[in-house]
């Protein structure tokens, strides 16, 4: 216990005096969580709209009325259909629209009028919406008398908010960065400084100093999730915590301990922080790919669903998202304290066997 | 006329002076040497020479005047520059012939039947003509500086700059290098600035400059230094006051000691400018310990140990003892297998064949080494120690580490500073402090648990000669106060001077063996330990 607290307490000290691990850390749990909730946006905003109308107004012009901010902007008008196609080129307009001559005339003689949309797809998910937006304009401006309405009712996330929800991810996502490199890194640093030869004469249970070390880095993690739930979920975000903060910080900490397994694996098999450094996103991408964070499970190609029962991060995403959000009872969160406890006790069980065998 | 000429050259970096207003003049086909520890401004002023760094003051070459790195570009044909490190500048994957086509290409130089000519003579004079499709990754540390030194003079420079061309590297090819040296410049004619870490050299050179904290502190023919210092230095003597130091058989005095002079030598300088600046670190009166030492005869036994690393051996059947209170000097060029040996004996590498018995127990495993880590101190290269802590919190945690009562440690470790003289530097973090200051706290670390076996790890590399001359006399006292055994590498040969037995390691095979009296007898003729050390090279050589 004296030498597991000794080590403990040099590790956070080198921590603190280190000021380009501190100010990293403290970026990715505020500004880096704010910026990613805040940045990321699905829904059209601000989508600059061009057209070329040669129908000579009228209906065309009713549709485009309906074009309102702040989801679009003000529409602009090209006197021909090259210039528009020239101004989508240069990634000045994101959607244009083109009324031909005769679809005035055709509509009000009640045939079929055509609109002509140009979309600039590389911006996908935008242009998509934007035209599923217009789709849905049009078909206000017919009248099918069907006895057919949608009444929608949001659960669990009732603005719709995608901030609150890309915020969590983006935290869970970088707790596993953080714990999987700082927890290599304290490992590497001796490499790197010499001082691991030293570490290995003292007389001590190298296990004592493995568990030391890695419980230091899980710590100071712990430390900044508090900050960001405190700063940017809860204050910037209004996420809502229907669950118990406790349970999530239990979810957390045994997470911690399977990315700091990750970490004690890298550290094993690197010889410098260039290497960690390299090392960690190869191995984290496909956790994070396989996780759900980006890509909803049910939507993966079912190998890869098969996959991401592998992966701890799936079952701490999942169960936080259950905790924010559900409100579920702790018994009912078991099933992810377990995923997340089998794999972690193996992963760190792993990486610590791979590190011990330095010792 | 000279043909290279600095005045007031300074070099500032953001938080201290490289070097102070150097001054000094070269003519064409002069050897200048640089000569002093780490640190204290050798590499700076060659940088600002070669034009690679900022600079103020003025250089000029051949009337040439520049003051940056920019206004330099129009004499960078003229000049080569061979940074410190050895092979630092060749490619593992290249042979040989393949650099020397590299290195041709760079510069720009057209492959006539001249360029043909003097490549075959340079390769020739680095004994390298044999190892043409060699890869350099297969060169030996001699081998590698010699093809680098080779490959800088191709383009024929007027103006040869070498950073340390011979640190760490075997006798055998140091004294290669200086022939190469020699022959150079007495037929191209070229000024050639070189540093070096070992004072021997300075015979080689035509003026010696001796570089101390970032000053130059003095210039001139080797007699003349030597001369200058005359006055001042005196066969053994006690010391009394303030301004008077002893080292190896003489004391140095600034005031008159009335006793009998001693010849001078040119690491003399350092110690009488050290006396003239009072600059030197506190000496060491005494060192206390708490337990009583008890060693069987044979501390250390190793027997046919053997090391490799892939296809290549590192150690071959090393055998080794380390008696009973003795200084046991492990010496040897970089790549002989000093550090892997120590290692080995450590612990630290698995011992792939042979017998280790330590304190009269065999080790087998890693349990059986377990018992004995508290009684080994180590002291490993460049003093690796924990940069962001500070003197203070370094040997508080080693001393936890050790299980070291916290009173007892406290008190042990504010002993160990006012003894080992940092007492001042305490609450400095290491990265802050002179290497000296360093090396100190790195022993003392090693010494809180109170050890009884020491092994260091090239304890005196880049270190200046006075405080490596003081960390002998804290590795004397140790002997005789505590009666421990010591375990030392180096690379400098003349610390073979301070063992009382040396181990010499030729590629990673041991070819010599012997306490001190009885190579000095069996080679009569040896002024130095570096030409024992150079004729064990030569029998072996082949």
């Amino acid at each position: 216990m004296h030498t597991f607290l000794n080590v403990l307490g040099k590790e956070l000290l080198s921590f603190f005096r280190s000021v380009m691990l501190v100010v990293v850390v403290l970026y990715s749990f505020t500004l880096d969580i704010y910026v990613a909730g805040e940045g990321i946006e699905l829904k059209p905003r601000n989508v600059a709209v061009g057209y070329v109308d040669r129908s000579g107004g009228g209906m065309s012009q009713k549709i485009l009325a309906k074009l309102r901010t702040p989801d679009f902007r003000e529409p602009k008008r090209f006197l021909s259909q090259k210039a528009l196609s020239q101004a989508i080129f240069n990634k000045e307009i994101m959607v244009g629209i083109v009324f031909g001559s005769d679809f005035e005339k055709n509509y009000r003689a009640g045939k079929k009028a055509q609109i002509d949309m140009l979309l600039d797809a590389t911006a996908a998910s935008q242009s998509l919406t934007t035209l599923f937006y217009l789709q849905n304009i049009v078909a206000d401006f017919q009248s099918f008398n069907l006895p057919l309405r949608i009444k929608s009712h949001k659960l669990f996330n009732q603005n719709a908010d995608n901030h609150s929800f890309m915020a969590l991810t983006e935290m869970l996502s970088l707790i596993t960065m953080l714990v999987v490199i700082l927890t290599a890194i304290v490992f590497v640093k001796e490499k790197e400084e010499g001082t691991w030869d030293i570490m290995l004469l003292m007389p001590v249970n190298p296990k004592i100093t493995i568990l030391a070390k890695s419980f230091s880095q899980v710590l100071i993690v712990m430390m900044g999730v508090v900050l960001a739930l405190g700063f940017v979920l809860f204050w910037k975000f209004n996420i809502p915590l229907n669950g118990s903060f406790w349970a999530f910080m239990l979810l957390t900490f045994l997470y911690a301990f399977s990315s700091a397994g990750i970490g004690l694996f890298v550290a094993a098999v690197s010889k410098d922080v260039m290497q960690v450094a390299q090392l960690s996103i190869i191995i984290m991408m496909p956790l994070i790919f396989l996780s759900g964070a980006w890509t909803p499970i049910y939507a993966m190609n079912p190998l890869f669903q098969i996959l991401s029962l592998f992966s701890p991060l799936r079952y701490y995403i999942e169960g936080s998202e259950s905790i924010f959000y559900r409100g579920t009872d702790f018994i009912d969160l078991l099933p992810y304290f377990g995923g997340v406890l089998i794999l972690g006790v193996l992963l760190y069980w792993y990486g610590f066997q791979k590190i011990g065998k330095l010792f | 006329m000279s043909t290279l000429e600095l005045k007031d050259v300074t070099v500032l970096y953001k938080k201290h002076i490289g070097i102070k207003s150097a001054s000094f003049a070269a003519k064409s086909g002069e050897i200048i040497g640089f000569i002093g520890a780490d640190g204290s401004g050798k590499s700076s002023l060659m940088h600002a020479i070669a034009g690679v760094i900022r600079f103020l003051g003025e250089i000029s070459y051949k009337g040439t005047a520049y003051h940056s790195p920019k206004e330099a570009e129009k004499i960078k044909e003229y000049i080569a520059l061979m940074p410190q490190g050895i092979g630092l500048v060749l490619y593992d994957t290249l042979s040989v012939g393949e650099h020397l086509d590299f290195f041709a290409d760079i510069r720009n130089i057209k492959k006539d039947a001249k360029f043909k000519e003097y490549r075959e003579k340079l390769l020739h004079m680095a004994g390298l003509s044999r190892f043409i499709d060699r890869e350099a990754r297969n060169l030996s540390g001699g081998m590698m500086q010699k093809l680098s030194l080779i490959c800088t003079l191709l383009h024929r420079p007027k103006l040869l700059i070498l950073d340390e061309p011979t640190t760490g590297v075997d006798p055998l090819s140091r004294l290669e290098l200086w022939e190469i040296l020699d022959s150079i410049r007495r037929e191209e004619g070229t000024v050639i600035l070189v540093s070096t870490a070992y004072m021997q050299e300075a015979a080689k050179m035509d003026r010696v400059l001796l570089f101390d904290d970032g000053e130059i502190i003095a210039n001139g023919t080797t007699a003349e230094l030597i001369d200058s210092i005359r006055p001042y230095v005196y066969k053994e003597d006690v010391c009394q006051s303030k301004s008077c130091l002893s080292f190896n058989k003489k004391s140095y005095s600034l005031e008159n000691l009335n006793g009998a002079h001693s010849e001078p030598t040119l690491e003399g300088l350092f110690f009488v400018n050290a006396l003239k600046t009072s600059k030197t670190l506190p000496k060491i009166e005494r060192l206390e310990r708490s337990q009583k030492v008890d060693l069987p005869e044979v501390v250390m036994e190793a027997r046919d140990i053997c090391k490799y690393f892939g296809g290549f051996i590192a150690n071959e059947e090393i055998d080794m003892q380390l008696k009973r209170g003795e200084i046991l000097g492990l010496l040897g060029a970089n790549g002989a297998g000093k550090t892997t040996f120590i290692k080995m004996l450590l612990g630290l590498y698995p011992i792939d064949k042979g017998e280790l018995t330590l304190l009269g127990k065999s080790i087998r495993s890693g349990k059986d080494r377990q018992s004995l880590k508290s009684k080994i101190g180590y002291v490993s290269q460049h003093f690796a120690l924990y940069k962001d802590m500070t003197v203070r919190e370094n040997l508080i945690y080693f001393a936890n580490m050790h299980k070291i009562p916290l009173a007892v440690a406290i008190e042990r470790i504010e002993r160990y500073s006012q003894e080992l003289g940092f007492a001042r530097y305490m609450d400095e973090l290491p990265t802050s402090l002179p290497l000296g200051v360093n090396q100190r706290f790195s022993i003392a670390a090693a010494l809180l648990h109170e050890p009884v076996i020491l092994f260091l790890d090239e304890p005196t590399s880049g270190v200046d000669a006075i405080a490596r001359a003081q960390f002998w006399e804290i590795l004397q006292k140790l002997k005789e106060e505590w009666g421990i055994s010591i375990l030392i590498t180096t690379h400098y040969m003349s610390e073979a001077e301070y063992c009382d037995r040396v181990v010499l390691l030729k590629e990673g095979k041991k070819i010599a063996d012997d306490t001190l009296e009885q190579l000095y007898s069996t080679h009569p003729n040896a002024k130095s330990f570096e030409d024992i050390f150079l004729s064990f090279y030569r029998e072996k050589q082949g």
